[in-house]
């Protein structure tokens, strides 16, 4: 590619109304990340959102734990088939990675801290996801469900505690990945308190 | 300058490639393209997320060589579609490596390709994952919908599905041209050529 | 039911006993048909499933002038290497290691994903345990971590000290973590004890041949053991079978079912041929192993331990039948062969082995398919493909505009309606440098329960060679003229419809001539009138896969093959010509085969 464009983006869509959010003062954001929605939006300390997330506080409260990682074209509150209103739509504990196309759906849906959700997951409205969790690419858990703390889900919907222990290493090297994708990822919370 | 009515939806440059307007590219200064190569709308390519650790051979020559996603010649990339530099914990630093990819590559649509390098003359499905690190060779077929687990081999003219990826069977002799991807790329662009019969 | 794709799948001659495979009878074309409509091909027969393949996976044997398919190519091995690491394993390794990669290359025993070494940060001992000569240093362990499932090898208590040849490492520890021994080392200690026995003093002979004989009780399920201790053990029987320890010598002892009197039984009543002589000199007294330390192996039948375990275990905690059939032959553990119900007994499985394999024509011995030997190297010496000798046939659906009301909305591969007459337009392409002449043949209904009509609009056609570009268009002007002669289209551009033209602009199919034309490819037009899909009885019902039309056709090709002729000959030339060499120096050659067009699925 020439090196004159610095990147191509096409301009983001605004569809909605710009949410109301309360960041904390280290977090990353990328320029092109969406949020929109009429409830409030959290981010806490140390997170970071990739660009081309969307966090949509339509059905309700979107918040995100501390060091959390939101990677691109993810939805964090979508509006799932029950078409729930509830007061927290999406809850992240610390730590979470939501990678690449995952969709969580709205209505008081729990992730627990450490959890890993994979590329291209899919979790219904409501569901509550414990600690340390894995849940391996194109993953679906339908709504309602709970699944217990340290499970891996893998291979179409088959389940396996994770014994390893390697929760506190996984978080340490969070915290690494962290740090380097602040240098990398240029940030601008501002365009989204005012 | 260009007119709306003009303004078609590929971007082509001189070396032949088609980009579309409406595909996301993140720091195109370290994206390399072949030539010749389609990327569709809704592409995304994260070229921002380049090397942090430099070795220290680089300083010899010149400025240091920061390509964090390499594509080669005749590659598809088909709409909606994601390249993402695989990154680890390296030396106690976490650090993302370049993404290489050779010619005739097609990537399925809503696919995502985090791999360490990508050989010449595969074909991925639509909605495949491929995981961090996998590293896959010439003249591979993956399937709709496999998801390649990180850190996998898959060696030349095998044919992988499943969730894990699963080998599944063999690229026969008399498969190799139906990789070739320069008829499909006459096919694509502002002015597109009719598919050969 | 999701509806079809258009296949085209070829039939190799290897499959088929009638002489229709072999070329060179000088007969008609006509009579040729009529003669193959008695012996027509019948794709829904179950002898001809195994003999059908796409165009891809078929190889030609340029000797024999015939199709190879991957059943009758005889395959010989280039190289052997790990799928996994992709290092080359030369073939005396196999022999002694096995098929499979002896290096670091494992798979999960739990979802067959691949397993990488990762090291275990093991806490630094409390500095006041420490005794003086440890000093501190943290020993660092390594275990197999599954990337996609998150198993790790600490589940089944293994763990490394270092991070390459696992294999080795892990032949000599057990799951648990308690070390085995292999079979070199077995050996050894059974030398070393042998010679305590020859001298030394009583007591440490004693002591030694006690904890050896308890040692060797423990470890007496070890599967490696057992084998090498039968095979033994029947060398010796074989050797010198009079020479038994045991006192039960005597016929009468035995009783009638020991092995010398059933033996000697049966030499009564074949007896009085040479060649039995000298096996009765070898026949002995030949008994089985009684003791452990000869090679037998007690089953184990009380399995309440096992039943006590399973009442506390969850369902994740066992193993599935995938996963044992997956596990390679457990030599620690020989009771659980296929048996183990647990998941903490299952072990990580090393990579099979893969191979780069040359193929060879089963009739003339001409290789016709031969890699690179390096693995790197992707390309072929030699790569003799079907695609390149016999043209590809591709099929879509015609939907002529206007000709039925409801034609407009089609899309290819619907639904086939009974009794409402389709077009298909097939498209040959020809791969050779020489021009084709294609007779086709199809039985005017398809076999099976249900016939469909089937009409082939113009089974007699030539293709142009596949020359290049350049001369394409020098040849242009005059291909122009003659075809506007002949069936009336345009030009000689590629995407121009052939077939006559309507008064009110419609393009109608016509029989006797072509639809379309280009460079190195001719498509004509098929009709099929599907049928209906009703069933006689009301108990019957429609098998797997009867509802798809599939046709079969038997293709023709005929081809000049020069020493400097020009491509102006074939169209003319009869098809009974045998071509017995006039000294025109062109050699005429023929292939015949029969294939499979399915088009696809009728609607219920």
């Amino acid at each position: 590619m020439s090196s004159k464009r610095h990147s191509i983006l096409p301009p983001v869509s605004s569809s909605g109304p710009k949410a109301p959010v309360s960041f904390s003062s280290s977090i990353t954001i990328a320029d092109s990340a969406i949020l929109t929605g009429t409830s409030l939006i959290t981010i806490s300390s140390e997170s970071v959102v990739h660009p081309r997330a969307k966090l949509d506080s339509l059905a309700g409260r979107v918040t995100i734990g501390r060091r959390c990682v939101v990677h691109e074209r993810t939805t964090l509150g979508a509006i799932g088939t029950t078409g729930k209103v509830t007061e927290h739509a999406v809850t992240l504990g610390d730590y979470v990675t939501v990678e690449v196309g995952a969709s969580i759906e709205a209505g008081n849906t729990i992730i627990g801290e450490g959890t890993t959700v994979g590329v291209a997951c899919k979790i219904g409205a409501g569901a509550v996801i414990g600690k340390n969790c894995t849940l391996t690419p194109h993953s679906e858990i339908a709504a309602g469900e709970t699944i217990p703390d340290n499970t891996v889900v893998y291979s179409n919907g088959l389940r396996r505690p994770d014994r390893r222990g390697v929760a506190d290493l996984r978080n340490k090297g969070q915290t690494r990945q962290i740090d380097v994708l602040r240098r990398m990822i240029p940030s601008n919370p501002a365009k989204f308190t005012a | 300058m260009s007119r709306r009515a003009l303004r078609g939806e590929y971007i082509e440059t001189d070396t032949g490639n088609k980009v579309a307007r409406k595909a996301t590219l993140v720091g195109t200064q370290n994206i390399v393209l072949g030539g010749k190569t389609v990327i569709q709308a809704e592409v995304m390519i994260r070229g921002d997320l380049i090397r942090s650790i430099q070795s220290s051979s680089s300083s010899s020559g010149g400025p240091p060589n920061n390509t964090a996603v390499a594509i080669g010649r005749y590659c598809f990339l088909s709409r909606g579609a994601c390249l993402r530099p695989p990154g680890r914990l390296y030396k106690g630093a976490f650090t993302y490596m370049p993404l290489r990819m050779g010619d005739h590559v097609f990537v399925g649509p809503a696919s995502v390709l985090q791999a360490a390098s990508i050989g010449s003359h595969v074909h991925i499905g639509a909605k495949v994952v491929v995981g961090e690190f996998a590293i896959i060779k010439d003249y591979v077929r993956i399937l709709d919908g496999t998801v390649v687990p990180p850190n996998m081999v898959i060696p030349s003219f095998t044919v992988v599905a499943g969730q894990p990826a699963r080998v599944i069977g063999e690229v026969p002799e008399g498969g190799h041209e139906a990789f070739e991807l320069r008829d499909l790329y006459k096919t694509v662009g502002n002015n597109p050529q009719p598919a050969p019969a | 039911m999701a509806p079809l794709e258009p296949y085209t799948y070829i039939q190799c001659p290897c499959s088929d006993f009638s002489p229709l495979g072999q070329p060179a009878d000088a007969s008609s074309p006509t009579s040729a048909e009529e003669e193959e409509e008695e012996h027509t091909f019948d794709p829904r027969a179950p002898r001809s499933n195994f003999g059908l393949y796409p165009l891809e996976y078929l190889l030609y044997c340029e000797d024999c002038h015939q199709i190879r398919c991957p059943r009758c190519v005889a395959e010989e091995i280039v190289t052997y290497y790990c799928p996994s690491c992709l290092f080359e394993v030369p073939s005396s390794n196999l022999k002694s290691e096995g098929n499979r990669c002896t290096r670091s290359c494992f798979q999960c025993p739990i979802c067959i994903g691949p397993l990488s070494v990762t090291s275990l940060e093991s806490a630094p001992p409390d500095p006041n345990l420490l005794s003086p000569d440890q000093g501190g240093i943290p020993h660092t362990t390594y275990c197999l971590t599954c990337s996609y499932c998150n198993w790790s090898s600490t589940e089944i208590g293994i763990r490394f000290d270092k991070p390459n040849s696992i294999h080795a490492q892990l032949a000599k520890i057990r799951n648990g973590g308690e070390t085995r021994l292999t079979a070199k080392e077995r050996k050894e200690r059974r030398k070393e004890l042998s010679s305590h026995r020859g001298g030394g003093h009583a007591a440490a002979v004693a002591a030694a041949a006690a904890a050896a004989a308890a040692s060797e009780e423990a470890e007496v399920v070890d599967l490696e053991t057992q084998f090498a201790n039968l095979k033994s053990f029947y060398n010796r029987q074989l050797a010198d079978p009079n020479a038994s320890e045991n006192s039960l010598s005597t016929l009468g002892d035995l009783g009638f079912s020991s092995p010398s009197s059933l033996s000697r039984i049966m030499n009564l009543y074949t007896g009085g041929r040479l060649n039995d002589t000298r096996t009765k000199s070898r026949l002995g007294i030949m008994r089985e192993a009684y003791t452990p330390s000869e090679g037998l192996l007690v089953a184990n039948l009380d399995e309440s331990d096992a039943i006590a375990k399973l009442h506390q275990t969850t369902l994740e905690d066992t193993s599935s039948m995938d996963q044992l059939m997956a596990q390679p032959p457990n030599l620690g553990e020989p009771q659980l062969h296929g048996e183990a119900c647990f998941a903490s007994s299952l072990r990580p499985i090393p990579y099979l082995l893969r191979t780069k394999r040359s193929k060879r024509c089963p009739v003339c011995r001409h290789i016709i398919s031969k890699p690179e030997a390096k693995i790197q190297n992707t390309r072929f010496r030699i790569r003799l493909v079907a695609g390149s000798y016999m043209p590809s046939i591709s099929i879509k659906r015609l939907s002529l505009p206007g000709a039925n009301g409801s034609s407009s909305s089609l899309v290819a591969g619907d639904f086939l309606e009974p009794f409402k007459p389709v077009h298909f337009v097939l498209t040959f392409k020809n791969p050779i440098f020489e021009p084709l002449k294609v007779t086709l043949g199809t039985p005017a209904k398809t076999p099976g329960r249900f016939p469909s009509k089937v009409t082939v609009l113009c089974p007699t056609f030539d293709i142009d060679a596949n020359t290049d570009v350049w001369d394409e268009a020098l040849k242009d002007n005059d291909r122009e003229s003659s075809v506007r002669n002949t069936d009336g289209s345009g030009s000689s551009s590629r995407r121009q419809r052939a077939g006559t033209v309507g008064e009110s602009g419609q393009f109608q199919v016509e029989a006797g001539k072509v639809w379309g034309r280009g460079r190195n490819w001719v498509s004509i037009v098929v009709e099929v009138v599907p049928a209906s899909l009703q069933l006689r009885n009301k108990d019957d019902v429609l098998k797997e896969d009867e509802d798809i039309l599939e046709i079969p056709m038997f293709v023709r090709i005929e081809w000049e093959v020069e020493g400097g002729g020009d491509d102006d000959v074939s169209g003319q030339s009869a098809a009974g010509r045998s071509g017995a060499g006039t000294g025109e120096q062109k050699e005429k050659r023929e292939l015949a085969y029969w294939c499979v067009l399915g088009l696809g699925r009728i609607k219920q």
